[in-house]
C-alpha cells in the first residue's frame, strides 16, 4: 500500500475528494448506466455514491487500489436504490402525451453524427431490451465481467457474492441474452472478434 | 462429448476456465459438429455485441454538479427558495409540461421534454409532479443551462429547496427567460429517502412570435 501522504491528510476534504474521485466519475457513470440501463437513473447512481463518499474522503485516501472499491460501493448503492424503489412512493415521472419515449433520445451525442446515431440506435435498442430483461444482479454481473472485465474471483469481493453462484448468475444471464437476441445480425463476420 | 456437455462448458470455455483435457475435448467436438459451432458462434457474437454496447459519456455540467453537491451535502438548498418559487410566480404567458407517474428507477428513462420560450421574454414553465403518496421533506434541485435565467434569481445556475409532496398533482412554477440559444437541458431532482429521480427538459428558444409547445 502506497503512504499516504501527510500534505494530502492536512489539505481540505474537499480539495482531495475532488483530486480522487474527479478522474473516476465518468467511470462510476459508465458502469451506473450499465447496471441501470438508463442516463437519468445513471446519474441519480452516480450522485448518491458521491454524497456517501465525501463524508469518508480521509478513508479514501489510504485506499489502494480505488475503482473496484467503488465499483463495490456503486453496486451496493444500486442494490440499495432497488430494494427502496420498491417501496418508494415516488414514481417515475414519464410523460405523458405525445412526449418521445425512446430511451436512446436521453444519451448525449457526443461521438456520432445524426446519421450514425440513426443507424446504431436500432442496434444498441435491441440489446439494450435484452439486457432490460435481465434481472438487476444478472445486469452487474454481466456489465462487471463481459464488459468491464473484472475476474470472477474479483467480483467475488465487489460484489460480496460467493463464486459459484456468480458463475451459475452469468452463465444463466448469457443463455438469455442469447435467446432474446435473434442470429441475425450476429453471423455477420465483421462484428465477431473471437 | 455430446452437444449437451458442450453447451454446459461453453461458458467456462469462453471465460478461459477449461483445462487442457477439456479444451481439447470440446474443441474435437466442434469440428465434428455443425450445431455447436452455430452456438459457439453464437455465443462469441452476443457476447461481443453487448461488450461494444456504447456507454453515454456524462453531460458536460454533470461532474462539476455532481462533485459540487456531494461537497455541499445532501438537501444542500434553502427552504426559503421554495416558497417564492411555487407560491410567488404568475405570468400570463405559460407553458404546461405535465409529468405523469410510472415506476421508480425504471430501467427506460422519463423522456425528455421540450418546451419553447421567446427570447428575452418571461414565460412560465409549470411542472406537474404527480405522487402516489404524500411525501414529507422531499428535496427539488434544478440546474439551469446557459442562457435561462430564473426570474428573481439573476446568475444563479443551481437552486435546491425542501417542500413537501402531497398526494397526487403537485404544481411547481418555474418563470423562465432565455438570454440566447440554449445547447444544455433544465435538469430537475427530486430526492426522497436516499432515492433520487432526475427529469430533463429541453428548451428551444424563438426569436418571434409566442411560445408553443
Amino acid at each position: 500500500m502506497p503512504p499516504v501522504s501527510p500534505y494530502r491528510q492536512a489539505r481540505p476534504a474537499a480539495a482531495n475528494f475532488e483530486d480522487l474521485i474527479r478522474p473516476q466519475v465518468e467511470y462510476l457513470y459508465r458502469l451506473a448506466w450499465r447496471f441501470t440501463g438508463s442516463v437519468a437513473d445513471a446519474e441519480d447512481l452516480v450522485q448518491d455514491v458521491l454524497l456517501k463518499l465525501y463524508p469518508r474522503t480521509r478513508e479514501l485516501l489510504e485506499i489502494d487500489r480505488l475503482r473496484p472499491w467503488l465499483a463495490k460501493v456503486l453496486y451496493r448503492q444500486y442494490v440499495d436504490s432497488i430494494r427502496q424503489q420498491a417501496r418508494s412512493p415516488i414514481a417515475d415521472l414519464a410523460a405523458d402525451g405525445d412526449a418521445e419515449g425512446n430511451p436512446l433520445d436521453t444519451l448525449p451525442a457526443t461521438r456520432d453524427g445524426p446519421e450514425e446515431h440513426a443507424e446504431r440506435s436500432a442496434w444498441r435498442e435491441r440489446i439494450i431490451a435484452a439486457l432490460e430483461q435481465l434481472s438487476p444482479e444478472q445486469r452487474a454481473v454481466v456489465a462487471m465481467h463481459d464488459i468491464e472485465g473484472y475476474k470472477l474471483e474479483e467480483l467475488e469481493t465487489i460484489l460480496e457474492t460467493p463464486l459459484g453462484t456468480l458463475k451459475s448468475r452469468l452463465h444463466r444471464a448469457r443463455q438469455q441474452l442469447r435467446a432474446l437476441l435473434p442470429v441475425e445480425p450476429f453471423f455477420v463476420g465483421e462484428r465477431v472478434k473471437a | 462429448m455430446e452437444c449437451r456437455d458442450f453447451t454446459l462448458q461453453l461458458d467456462d470455455w469462453l471465460d478461459g476456465r477449461l483445462d487442457t483435457f477439456r479444451e481439447r475435448s470440446i474443441r474435437q467436438h466442434l469440428n465434428a459438429c455443425a450445431d455447436c459451432r452455430r452456438r459457439h458462434q453464437h455465443a462469441l457474437a452476443v457476447q461481443a455485441a453487448v461488450r461494444e454496447l456504447p456507454a453515454p459519456i456524462p453531460h458536460p455540467s454533470f461532474v462539476e454538479q455532481a462533485l459540487a453537491r456531494a461537497i455541499r451535502g445532501p438537501g444542500a438548498g434553502a427552504r426559503s427558495t421554495r416558497r417564492r418559487l411555487v407560491f410567488g410566480m404568475a405570468f400570463a404567458a405559460s407553458v404546461v409540461l405535465g409529468l405523469a407517474l410510472g415506476l421508480f428507477l425504471a430501467m427506460r428513462p422519463a423522456p425528455v421534454q421540450t418546451v419553447s420560450l421567446t427570447l428575452e421574454r418571461p414565460e412560465t414553465v409549470r411542472l406537474v409532479f404527480n405522487s402516489a403518496k404524500p411525501l414529507q421533506a422531499a428535496t427539488l434541485s434544478l440546474a439551469l443551462p446557459e442562457n435561462i435565467e430564473l426570474v428573481g434569481y439573476d446568475g444563479r445556475r443551481e437552486l435546491a429547496w425542501q417542500t413537501d409532496l402531497n398526494e397526487g398533482r403537485n404544481l411547481l412554477q418555474l418563470p423562465l427567460i432565455a438570454r440566447g440559444a440554449v445547447k444544455d437541458e433544465l435538469v430537475a431532482r427530486v430526492s426522497h429517502s436516499g432515492s433520487s429521480k432526475t427529469f430533463r427538459l429541453r428548451i428551444g428558444v424563438n426569436n418571434a412570435g409566442p411560445a408553443g409547445m
